[in-house]
């Protein structure tokens, strides 16, 4: 009897020791804006600076993550003024475009055929009805004058970048 | 080979990124009679960024009047920040967007830089 006593804390206390812990975690819905890769302005002619590799230039490349089908919606605006540079005497045209590049689904190619370009062609919007990543290629160009060359010194341009609930 | 890939995805975590969730945030009553709070939750994991702005706008992007701990928050790199959003009773039915987005220090002197702004729909 005095055994038995013995032996049901025990047996009590093996059973604590097999108890499993719960890992809980919920995954929400959410867009990640990322700056893969920094752009860098390339000058193939003196009055020219383009992201184009083939001038010389890194195309800037945005990621969006995104959890949810049809919950956001992506808006990239292309710079059309520099947010810091030497002093310009003369009006700088801009062009600019932005691409759907990398996906993670085929289906998101889709994004490249329904996107909408307003703010003369500087704001390119998307509609994200598909889950999963997808990389934006921006493309931007400034050209000087006619044909004037740009001063020397350090160009900054900032493109936006926006994910909207909708 | 995809669940490698996948999982080094996911265990590397976001290089460079900026979050702000819930998506569709609720407003409910706050401690303050008349004042209806949102709670918002911002991640940063961009190095170059240190501050965000926020905003409340209504359905066609017209600013509206709230109060947070402050509308331009600090945050260091990988820091995880709740922020409670305060908006007046009379605005409730007004608000729709409530936004964060990057700021971009002038110091800063990359050829090319992103701002990025995320937009959470108030249900």
């Amino acid at each position: 009897m005095k055994k038995l006593l013995f032996l049901i804390p025990a047996l009590a206390a093996t059973t604590a020791v097999q108890a499993n812990i719960p890992i809980n975690g919920t995954v929400e819905s959410k867009c990640v804006i990322q700056t893969d890769t920094d752009g860098v302005y390339g000058n193939p002619t003196a009055d020219k600076l383009s992201t184009t590799a083939s001038d010389g230039g890194v195309v800037p490349i945005i990621r969006y993550d995104i959890i949810t089908a049809d919950a956001y919606k992506a808006v990239v605006t292309t710079p059309n003024s520099f947010s810091s540079s030497p002093t310009l005497d003369d009006v700088v045209e801009w062009t600019s475009s932005t691409s759907v590049g990398d996906t993670s689904d085929a289906g998101m190619s889709a994004f490249e055929t329904n996107k909408v370009t307003y703010n003369n062609g500087h704001s390119t919007e998307f509609d994200l009805t598909i889950a999963g990543s997808v990389w934006f290629d921006v493309s931007s160009v400034a050209e000087y004058g006619y044909g004037k060359a740009f001063p020397a010194g350090n160009y900054t341009a900032l493109i936006t970048a926006e994910c909207i609930a909708q | 080979m995809r669940f490698i890939v996948l999982l080094l995805c996911l265990l590397s975590g976001y290089a460079s990124a900026h979050q702000f969730t819930p998506t569709y945030p609720t407003l409910t009553l706050s401690h303050i009679t008349g004042v209806y709070k949102a709670e918002m939750l911002l991640f940063n994991t961009r190095k170059e960024i240190r501050y965000y702005s926020l905003n409340v706008f209504d359905e066609e992007w017209n600013p509206i009047r709230f109060a947070s701990e402050s509308k331009l928050i600090a945050m260091d790199y990988q820091e995880r920040k709740y922020v409670d959003i305060y908006i007046s009773k009379k605005d409730v039915k007004k608000a729709k967007y409530i936004c964060s987005k990057s700021k971009i220090l002038k110091s800063i002197k990359d050829p090319s830089i992103v701002a990025s702004r995320i937009c959470s729909k108030i249900k």
